[in-house]
């Protein structure tokens, strides 16, 4: 096909946020996931894990719980204080509700999901009811000395148990009154440091669950106060666990990476006596398991290391699909580089400001394979910080290299860069028109006239580009029947002439952008059942490019409101098994415009030209084929030949463009190179080290 | 069994080539012979190479009177002309008349040669000199032992370390055999029993445990074995001729047809081969070759000689010379120990009637089906078809084909005609899986495998098909890839191959003989699964191998087999690098199916041993370039799908190897093919275990490889195809 200039950048220095908290939706289709910068996402399970929203984070609001409650609303609580709804359609905070005990370290939601409690850094466990709009303060429980760390609700919400540091008391919740109070290490002889509770559970049959720094799960009766079994799980500390629905079967995470799994099981086979049983150890983590959570098929853990891990039960899953391989997520499922194609700028997106690089060049030519040298160095032009607490949302630079836009969650803001030889220099934009904010993705079109602005209620809002430096609102595209879920993503073809827009909901509108005389909504590309991962329009053809999260790809001819042909062909044979298997959603769409055969694409782990006029490989055939065509004659290569061309050289692959018809540019961030960024985990003995 | 195997011409037709004078003896060596032709010359043949290695002849006028031997210890030719003059040389020498020479006084009839035992002279009168002692005194006198009898036949034997010279001769219709022990100068003369009307045409005698066994073929198209003891004492009285009594060995009657034997060889204690002519009343006679079992008194085998022979044969290593029209011939033969599982010859197997009974439990299960059809079979013979027709009808109008189980259906339509047969059965297949479905559908392989046997008939599309939309194995329809050989249906054993899991060894090892075997052009029209081949074969060099081939010739490669290592002269290198392939993509792609199928060693070995070793070396051919295409990869993969990996070749090549090492080493044409391997070999291994030693450094460059990479950015080329 041909040969590419690739530059590889690895000089982005993004380092994602560790996992802080794990909530699991009561009907398991959903995850919520907190990250140490504040960042709430929701990861989709029915549509392969697919990480449907973000919240991006906020400086002053830290989230150590999360909990759903009162059917799909998510709550989440932090050293703030404060307890905090989240508008998921709207992929905002709420404001939020002070709990007037000072941090707030756990929060936990009744069975039905009608009552939150909190426990708090004065000792208090609090009662809030979730009322339509919001919550209410109901009433405090008994207030003991010691921060409360840990919460848990019996199945029939008539007792709460609170893990502090030493030890958890049980909480009767209509009197108010704590009816039971034990020490943890009271059965240890006396222990010099404090033992903290880290996670707590009270399973139905009244037996409490406890995770503590000494590494140990402890089963307690709490009627009678006495320990009925302990496990020593680790030699460091047990920071979380989770119970599954059933109750027989718990996950631990410990401050070394390792999660365990304990299983309640027969003592004979047989037979009715039970007990708890330490069955799988799993080393998925490098540093703490500050999360972990249960569902119905997989056990899920979180941890500092930011990385997300599902880790299917074999027992449990009937068939081979999705959902029976392992899972490891890193990074997000959204791009955070943009890249000014023409001026050869790429922009990164970090979570409380922006880097602008200008890339560098070389003079030569070589073979596959080779490392050209460099004429000119890449360089770092500017960093645009943030103001204030709130992180970014989104951000864009033109592709002419002198506008760049950004917005957090009430502002948004446009800039203009002058590159004058060496200066760079950088004037914001006046008198940006007042929007309601936030921004969910920001557009330029190919000519950089215009910008187009997501936002919430599936609407777009189109400004125009003035020179020197100026800007004005010139329409709001909405979808013509109401639509509740936010814009997150935008796909301007390259005459101008349309707009691919996609909200939550799962529906990507097309509507006709700037030039089109009638204004209006165009078409809706029939639903489908999963999220669109990334979409495109095709430059001289614009047939609509959609990749969907079930790695499904589809295409649609914009002009006559239908899939094409090629589409059609695509989904009546199948895409091949090791395509659909992929673990990462397609992020990022392009098109060659010398060969409008092409479509490029990749996700976290590959690269891939699509070439429409190949036929497509089945099941039996190699998918990943390049290195073997490499070793094969030209002669033979032509029968071995499909559609499917990729490349894993890069990984992982944070993003990837087409700068002209052979040159390309992929960003990469090593795994290595953002762990040397982490703290230090805890320090293991191991062999031969 | 004894079996007659393949044969060559070792002399073309000589001027006036079937003289009455010519006779065969063993060369100096293994794998030579020595001819002596039309009384004036003997030639000197080796059999492999089919080409003389040395004549010599005599002057104008002189005749040799007796075959030329050779004395195993000297590596000297012996002859006898003009029944006195005795003539040695040695092989260098040119002109016989330049060679020693010794009259004797009195006329020779035979010189016989003994390995380790020298040489024994025979003269006409009876006595026995050995060569040394002639040569000592020439002229001296030779006794006169026999008195107007005339020596018919005579051999030579060791025993105990001792020459034994045995001879008969003829007087009056009477025959006597002498036995003599020149070395204890004892002489034993008996009589042979007199049989009516039929007199002794042939002899050849072996000695066993002091016991001469002198076989003799009559007249009377039979063979009569004499037992003649060799007495150690020898003092019995010399005046009483025994008579010696003689046992009927061998009738050739073949089912009313005739062999009239002209010639004698025993090949072992059991067998003896007999030359002769076949006649058969009311046919020409016909001149054949033939092996008998004696103890069986079965014929083994036997080869029609159409051109007619002189009647003369020999036999010297597992070979049988004679000639044939006007060529000497040589025909090798097997012939192995013989059990009575061996000896149900060609004769016995003829007489009797193919028939094989075997159990069908479809039939048994549907019993009342069968009885209600045979009930109507007996109403009436002009009727029976139309019965038959009929009453099939209304068993389909009663029951529906879909409420049939499949069972009822394999019953139903065994019988049923070919055209229906298929659509019925691909009704049967598409319903809906039932968990036994998978058994049904090797009943249905079954019942078209059956019928397939010994008829036209074969649904090869359709046998196709369902071996590759089920999954089927080898169990669950048994007869199927043996059909597949039956009719050469090489996509189908292909297909079974690659597909089923438990094929038998023997299975495997015919469905390798038959690819080997199966011409190239045949192969061609063949519709085969090329997958695994395709991505690494060189399907254009055809045109070059030829080429290559024609380079090769007279340039001996031989010289530089031992140069060893990496110093590969470059003539020879190009040579080694054979890169084509040896056989055709299809041929490579059945032969890559057999090489993906399961196999235990132990049990393939003993199959394996009978390949050919033509085919052998074809095998072992494809399998070097197999090799050597694979290492030419870092990986040592070959690209595409199927294709065999390195170590399903190394494994193939190993076993082929144990199987047939003393093949291999005799075949000359596998010589440089065995050569050629070891060289790479040994090169591969020298390769790796320098490979070894470069490892560490290797490991530590990348390390330092990878902190260059962790350099942020660069720009590379990257080719997608």
């Amino acid at each position: 096909m041909g040969e590419f200039e690739v530059h590889r950048v690895r000089f982005f220095g993004l380092v994602p946020a560790g996992v802080r908290c794990l909530a699991c939706h009561p009907r398991g289709s959903r995850l919520a996931l907190a990250r140490t910068d504040g960042a709430v996402e929701v990861y989709n399970f029915a549509a392969n894990y697919f990480q449907e929203k973000v919240i991006p984070g906020h400086e002053l609001r830290t989230v150590e719980s999360l909990c759903w409650a009162a059917g799909d609303r998510l709550f989440g609580a932090g050293l703030s204080g404060d307890i905090t709804e989240y508008d998921l359609s709207g992929l905002s905070a709420a404001r939020g509700v002070d709990g007037g005990g000072g941090p707030i370290w756990s929060m936990v939601a009744n069975s039905t999901g009608t009552q939150l409690a909190i426990g708090c850094e004065d000792g208090s466990v609090k009662i809030f009811q979730v009322v339509p709009g919001g919550i209410q303060f109901e009433r405090n429980l008994d207030r003991r000395k010691g921060r409360v760390l840990c919460l848990s609700w019996h199945p029939s919400d008539t007792h709460i148990v609170a893990g502090s540091i030493d030890f958890f008391r049980v909480i009767d919740v209509t009197s108010g009154q704590t009816v039971q109070r034990i020490m943890v290490n009271h059965h240890v002889e006396k222990a010099k440091r404090e033992c903290v509770v880290w996670a707590i559970s009270l399973l139905s049959s009244g037996t409490v669950v406890s995770a503590d720094s000494f590494g140990r799960v402890q089963f307690w009766d709490w009627e009678q106060g006495t320990l009925a079994e302990s496990h020593t799980v680790s030699t460091s500390a047990a920071l979380s666990l989770a119970v599954s629905e059933k109750e027989d079967s718990i996950i631990v995470g410990t401050s070394t990476g390792a999660t365990y799994q304990l299983q309640l099981l027969p003592v004979t086979l047989g037979g009715q006596e039970k007990r708890w049983v330490r069955t799988k150890p799993f080393q998925f983590h490098s540093h703490d398991v500050r999360a972990v959570a249960h569902s119905p098929t997989a056990l899920i853990s979180g941890g500092l290391d930011a990385q997300l891990v599902i880790r299917p039960l074999m027992e449990k899953i009937q068939k081979k699909s999705y959902d029976a391989a392992l899972r490891k997520f890193t990074f997000p499922h959204r791009r955070l580089v943009s890249c000014a194609r023409k001026a050869r700028l790429l922009l990164f997106q970090f979570s409380q400001y922006l880097e602008l690089w200008r890339l560098g060049s070389t003079e030569e030519t070589g073979k596959d394979g080779e490392v050209l040298p460099l004429c000119q160095m890449p360089e770092h032009l500017v960093q645009l910080k943030s103001k204030g607490p709130e992180h970014i949302y989104c951000s864009c630079v033109s592709p002419c290299g002198t506008w760049v836009g950004y917005s957090t969650a009430s502002r948004f803001h446009l800039y203009r860069v002058h590159c004058d030889g060496d200066g760079v220099s950088l004037r914001k934009v006046p008198k940006v028109p007042k929007l309601l904010p936030p921004a969910y993705q920001l557009q330029f079109s190919a000519d950089s006239d215009s910008l187009f602005v997501a936002s919430a209620r599936g609407s777009v809002h189109v400004f125009q580009l003035l020179e020197p430096g100026g800007c004005k609102h010139l329409h709001t595209l909405r979808p013509p029947s109401g639509c509740s879920e936010a814009v997150y993503l935008l796909a301007p073809s390259a005459d101008g002439h349309w707009l691919a827009a996609v909200s939550g909901d799962w529906v990507s509108a097309v509507v006709p952008s700037v030039h089109c005389p009638l204004l209006q909504h165009h078409c809706t590309v029939p639903t489908y059942n999963c999220a669109v991962s990334a979409l495109a329009i095709h430059p001289s053809t614009n047939n609509l490019v959609i990749a969907y999260s079930d790695q499904q790809l589809l295409e649609f001819s914009i002009p006559e409101k239908q899939y094409t042909s090629w589409s059609r062909a695509v989904q009546s044979r199948g895409l091949h098994r090791a395509w659909l298997e992929r673990d990462s959603p397609i992020t990022h769409i392009t098109f060659n415009p010398k060969n409008p055969s092409h479509i490029l694409l990749h996700d976290t782990y590959l690269l891939c030209v699509l070439d429409k006029s190949l036929p497509l490989p089945d099941d039996s055939t190699l998918l990943m084929n390049q290195s073997t065509l490499k070793q094969l004659p030209e002669t033979a290569r032509k029968r071995q030949l499909h559609a499917f061309k990729i490349c894993k050289k890069f990984q992982p692959l944070l993003f990837m463009d087409l700068l002209d018809e052979n040159c390309l540019v992929v960003v990469e961030r090593p795994i290595m190179d953002f762990k040397t960024q982490l703290p230090l985990p805890v320090q293991q003995k191991k062999f031969g080290t | 069994m004894a079996a007659l195997c393949e044969s060559f011409t070792l002399r073309g037709p000589g001027p006036g080539g079937d003289g009455p004078g010519l006779c065969l003896e063993p060369g100096p060596g293994p794998d030579l012979v020595l001819l002596t032709e039309r009384g004036r010359a003997a030639t000197l043949f080796k059999i492999s190479d089919q080409k003389p290695l040395g004549c010599w002849s005599l002057k104008h006028g002189q005749i040799l009177t007796c075959p030329v031997v050779c004395n195993f210890e000297t590596h000297e030719y012996i002859a006898v002309h003009d029944d006195k003059v005795l003539r040695i040389w040695k092989s260098e020498d040119i002109s016989l008349d330049k060679a020693f020479k010794a009259t004797l006084s009195a006329d020779v009839y035979r010189i016989h040669s003994l390995p380790h035992g020298g040489l024994l002279v025979l003269f006409r009168g009876g006595g026995v000199r050995t060569l040394d002692e002639l040569l000592e005194a020439p002229q001296q006198e030779i006794e006169n032992v026999i008195s107007g009898e005339a020596i018919r036949w005579s051999g030579a034997f060791m025993e105990d370390q001792q020459p034994v010279l045995i001879f008969t001769t003829e007087k009056d219709e009477d025959f006597f055999v002498y036995v003599q022990k020149p070395k204890l100068n004892s002489l034993h003369k008996y009589k042979l029993e007199q049989q009516e009307s039929a007199k002794p045409l042939c002899f050849t005698a072996h000695i066993t445990n002091q016991t001469v066994t002198l076989l003799c073929l009559y007249s009377n198209d039979s063979v009569y074995q004499i037992l003649i003891p060799l007495q150690q004492d020898t003092e019995e009285e010399e005046e009483e001729k025994e008579i010696l009594s003689k046992s009927l060995l061998l009738n050739f009657s073949i089912s009313q047809a005739v062999l009239k034997g002209t010639s004698l060889v025993a090949l072992d204690k059991d067998h003896i081969a007999v030359l002769g002519s076949l006649n058969a009343p009311k046919k020409q006679p016909k001149e054949c070759l033939t092996i008998w079992n004696t103890k069986f008194q079965t014929l083994q085998t036997s080869k029609e000689l159409p051109l007619g022979t002189s009647g003369q044969l020999w036999c010297y290593e597992e070979k049988f010379f004679l000639i044939h029209g006007k060529v000497l011939t040589v025909i090798m033969y097997k012939c192995e120990t013989s059990s009575l599982a061996a000896a149900v010859g060609k004769l016995k197997c003829s007489q009797t009637p193919d028939v094989s009974s075997f159990m069908n439990w479809n039939t048994l299960e549907d019993e009342e089906l069968v009885v209600s059809f045979q009930s109507q079979e007996s109403v009436g013979l002009k009727a029976e078809s139309r019965m038959n027709l009929r009453s099939k009808k209304s068993i389909d109008a009663e029951l529906p084909f879909d409420s049939l189980s499949p069972g009822q259906v394999l019953a139903r339509f065994k019988d049923a005609p070919n055209y229906l047969l298929e659509t019925k059965f691909r009704r049967l297949m598409a319903r809906a899986p039932t968990p036994d479905l998978q058994a049904t559908v090797g009943g249905v392989v079954n019942v078209l495998t059956d019928r397939c046997k010994n008829s036209k008939y074969y649904p090869q599309d359709f046998l196709q098909e369902i071996v590759e939309t089920w999954d089927l194995s080898y169990s669950l329809c048994p007869d199927l890839m043996a059909v597949g050989l039956e009719k050469k249906d090489m996509h189908l054993l292909q297909t079974c191959l690659e597909r089923f899991p438990d094929i038998p060894e023997e299975i495997t090892y015919a469905c390798l003989k038959a690819f080997l075997s199966i011409s190239e052009a045949h192969l061609e029209n063949t519709d085969v699964n090329l997958d695994s081949v395709i991505c690494y074969i060189d399907v254009e060099s055809d045109k070059k191998e030829v080429k290559t081939e024609i380079v090769e010739n007279g340039f001996s490669a031989q010289m530089d087999q031992d140069m060893c290592g990496t110093k590969i002269p470059k003539e020879s290198q190009s040579w080694s690098d054979d890169e084509s392939c040896p056989v055709g993509p299809q041929k490579a792609a059945l032969l890559n199916a057999v090489l993906h199928s399961a196999y235990t060693e132990t049990f393939l070995l003993p199959h394996l041993k009978n390949l050919p070793a033509q085919e052998a070396v074809l095998f072992l051919r494809y399998l070097y370039y197999l090799y050597v295409k694979c290492s030419g990869k870092v990986n040592t993969t070959l690209p595409g799908i199927r294709s065999p990996t390195i170590n399903q070749i190394m494994d193939w090549m190993c076993l082929l190897l144990d199987a047939h090492f003393t093949v291999m080493v005799m075949l000359p044409e596998a010589k440089e093919l065995l050569s050629n391997l070891h060289r790479f070999v040994r090169a591969q291994v020298r390769f790796y275990s320098e490979l070894n030693k470069i490892e560490g450094s290797l490991r530590e460059l990348q390390r330092l490889n990878h902190l260059r990479e962790s350099h942020t950015y660069s720009i590379e080329v990257l080719e997608i195809i």
